[in-house]
């Protein structure tokens, strides 16, 4: 389809090349093409009446009126929040989860720009797009969650700067990151655009971008976690540690590249036809070697936690129903996937991946709703759990993200190399 | 913070560094474990 | 220029420099943050420190006669700044007022954004609306819950005591000092009433516990308390620890510029040291 494209666009060099009309002309020409192309694009393709349509249609149409409530009527109509649980379902799981997911991007870009690995090349653009949706959507869910939103420019324009924030950093680089992926992605733009020049430019930028981006995302992945160190008081000893940042850095990486292989197992088979067979086969290369990867890195991440676990003292503590609570996320969740994935990367086993990456998802998605939230006051008697229009929401923001994952997908040459 | 008695911040050092040469034993098994299957992948790749 | 004039001018010199110097310090001294001691053996649970609380606010007014508020536990609110709850203890009623307390190092400030909360050079922790964005990244930080959300409204305020900031301005007390009709509130600078707090203990040893709350608490609190039984029993938490609450994020945002420092300039180096085995494969 995408090569439809490429043969429209290349119909309209002899008009461009046509040096009887002048200047204007030209330009006017090149924008009302332009803007053909994008309403043309914007056309829905294929069939209408799909299940994930007929599920996620009316749950967006939902989501977007009680968005709305939500700013009329305030975040104590929308949500569960109370004095006790600032934070809740919004910010612990979209924001700092949905971040956490979206951490493939800087591991899959420093495996291919930085260290040179072509074996991973036919997924990096398919990632970067991940990545940078899963930042505009669920890093954008902050904003559903701030009761001024229209003053979030005072820590940006700079009227009004708070750099003793942690969340000061992670709002800037959330902004940054979001830029320098768009920046990664933006030769294939481009490419569907069909404006080849460009492309060499934003292609030529592609390495710079990429180390600021990991730079940046080793800071705000941390940062996310570093959001927690001045809640000492209220969350569980066995989760708080002065080594959160490190803790949710690390676990960015193997949470990564779990969403790679859960959402590369999925999108080759809905969108089979986009992908040629040569990197089918290559996917499953692809596949072992990422699993390695999550294996070998949950593995430092399990001692780096016992590590922790030891210098607490914290062996009183494994008592009680929270003991129990911490050793199914940190040894059901944590060692036995990677296990998992060692086994199933050593067999070449697809199975136990996929099974093993689906346990790494939820434990990660354990491990910062029990810091964000299930832990989070562990020692008053109130207790948070997220309200019905929390939920409607949450899911509209991610069906909005595969809806438009989809459009793109299916239009711009995301899985040719 | 009432009482001025003693206290040791070191005190676990012993067991961590006991856990660290566990790891580093560990940890040469279970690389070599994973990637005792690599020639295979590296052909495939080439 | 004889003698006289000019040890007048150099003495005239001397005692400006000393002057200065002194300034220096006494300007320090100046901006000693004030505080309030609350001592709770004073305290009578009459809530005139509500009341006024609320009348110099415009919030709740509590009707103290009839509310029998005192029935339960409560803590401030997003419609009243202060609360006083009665603990059933060894000796007796006692009568705790709660407020924002006012940190040395306040971790809301540290934590917020925008500097919306704004630790003021007088002490007194203020909340400044235009600033605000409505994170609540300071309601999750502070150890003692004291901003208060106005979860209710499309443009939320966050509610929290700001030891009537205005007031201390022209010169007066905050008000619920100046309401209080048995001197269980004190107002002045932390020093003096750290001063006081201990006096009152030598004077009185067995009356009293020999803490004073807020003295090293989270890096020290500009409100202060005294009480006669153990703190744990009126409400208060002793694990806070002593570490200002800003110190826990300090080292990782120093570590922000290190990490940026030393990120790009190695992911380069390692970009171009795997770049010559392509280059010569071509």
């Amino acid at each position: 389809m995408a090569g439809k494209n490429v043969l429209e666009i290349g119909t309209a060099t002899p008009f461009k090349k046509g040096y009887k009309m002048d200047k204007k002309t030209i330009f006017f020409g090149e924008v009302k093409r332009f803007f053909k192309f994008i309403l043309q694009e914007m056309k829905p393709r294929g069939k209408w009446l799909t299940p994930f349509n007929i599920i996620s249609l009316p749950i967006m149409f939902i989501g977007f009126i009680l968005l709305i409530l939500r700013f009329v009527k305030g975040l104590g109509y929308a949500t569960n929040l109370s004095q006790e649980f600032p934070w809740g379902f919004w910010i612990g799981f979209d924001v700092i989860t949905g971040v956490a997911f979206a951490g493939g991007a800087y591991v899959i870009t420093f495996v291919v720009y930085v260290m040179k690995v072509e074996k991973y090349h036919p997924i990096v653009k398919v990632t970067v797009l991940n990545g940078l949706l899963a930042y505009m959507f669920y890093a954008g869910a902050l904003v559903l969650d701030l009761g001024k939103p229209w003053n979030i420019f005072n820590p940006i324009i700079g009227n009004s700067f708070g750099y003793n924030s942690v969340l000061f950093l992670v709002a800037w680089h959330f902004l940054l990151y979001m830029a320098t992926e768009f920046l990664e992605f933006s030769p294939t733009i481009a490419q569907w655009l069909g404006w080849e020049k460009l492309q060499k430019i934003l292609k030529s930028l592609t390495v710079g971008a990429v180390i600021f981006g990991i730079t940046l995302s080793i800071l705000h992945q941390s940062g996310l976690g570093a959001l927690f160190l001045m809640a000492k008081s209220k969350i569980h000893p066995l989760w708080y540690s002065e080594f959160i940042p490190v803790f949710f850095f690390v676990s960015s990486i193997f949470a990564g590249l779990s969403m790679v292989i859960f959402e590369g197992t999925i999108s080759h088979r809905v969108f089979k036809d986009k992908i040629d067979s040569k990197h089918h086969a290559a996917f499953d290369e692809i596949i072992f070697g990422l699993a390695k990867g999550a294996a070998i890195t949950m593995f430092v991440y399990y001692f780096f936690k016992a590590l922790v676990f030891i210098h607490g003292g914290q062996w009183s503590y494994l008592t009680d129903s929270w003991g129990i609570w911490y050793l199914f996320e940190v040894i059901g969740l944590v060692l036995i996937p990677c296990f998992m994935f060692a086994y199933g990367a050593k067999n070449r086993n697809l199975g136990i991946i996929r099974t093993a990456a689906i346990l790494t998802m939820i434990g990660i998605i354990l491990n910062r709703l029990n810091i964000s939230i299930i832990t989070f006051n562990w020692n008053i008697p109130a207790v948070y759990y997220p309200s019905w229009i929390e939920i409607v929401i949450t899911l509209m923001i991610i069906f909005t993200e595969i809806w438009v994952f989809r459009w793109v997908v299916s239009r711009m040459p995301v899985f040719e190399d | 913070m009432e009482s001025y008695s003693y206290i040791n911040i070191f005190e676990t050092k012993g067991l961590e560094y006991i856990l660290l040469i566990c790891f580093l034993l560990l940890f040469i098994y279970f690389v070599r474990y994973i990637f005792s299957s690599k020639k295979k992948a590296d052909e495939n790749m080439k | 220029m004889d003698r006289r004039n000019f040890l007048k001018v150099t003495g005239g010199i001397a005692a400006s420099l000393a002057a200065t110097g002194l300034q220096a310090k006494e300007k320090q001294n100046d901006e000693e943050f004030v505080g309030v001691l609350t001592d709770t053996t004073r305290c009578i649970g009459c809530r005139a420190c509500e009341k006024a609380c609320g009348e110099a606010h415009d919030l709740l007014v509590p009707d103290v006669e009839n509310d029998n508020a005192l029935d339960n536990l409560r803590t401030p609110s997003e419609k009243q700044w202060t609360v006083v709850n009665r603990y059933e203890t060894d000796v007796g009623e006692v009568f705790v007022k709660q407020q924002c307390m006012h940190c040395w190092q306040p971790a809301c400030t540290a934590a917020c954004l925008t500097n919306a909360m704004l630790k003021t050079k007088e002490g007194p922790v203020i909340w400044r609306e235009g600033k605000c964005i409505g994170c609540r990244y300071c309601m999750a930080s502070c150890p003692f819950n004291i901003p208060k959300y106005e979860y209710g409204s499309w443009n939320p305020k966050v509610q929290k005591c700001n030891m009537c900031y205005d007031r201390l301005q022209q010169g007066k007390k905050p008000a619920c000092v100046e309401a209080c009709p048995t001197g269980a509130l004190m107002f002045g600078s932390k020093r003096e009433l750290m001063e006081i707090a201990r006096v009152r203990i030598y004077n009185h040893p067995e009356k009293y516990v020999h803490k004073i709350y807020g003295e090293h608490e989270v890096g020290g609190t500009g409100w202060l308390y005294l009480s006669g039984v153990p703190f744990e029993q009126i409400g208060f938490r002793t694990d806070l620890g002593t570490t200002p609450y800003p110190e826990y994020t300090k080292e990782f945002l120093y570590a922000v510029p290190l990490i940026f420092f030393g990120a790009p300039a190695l992911l380069t180096g390692l970009h171009f040291l795997t770049k010559k085995d392509e280059s010569s494969e071509e």
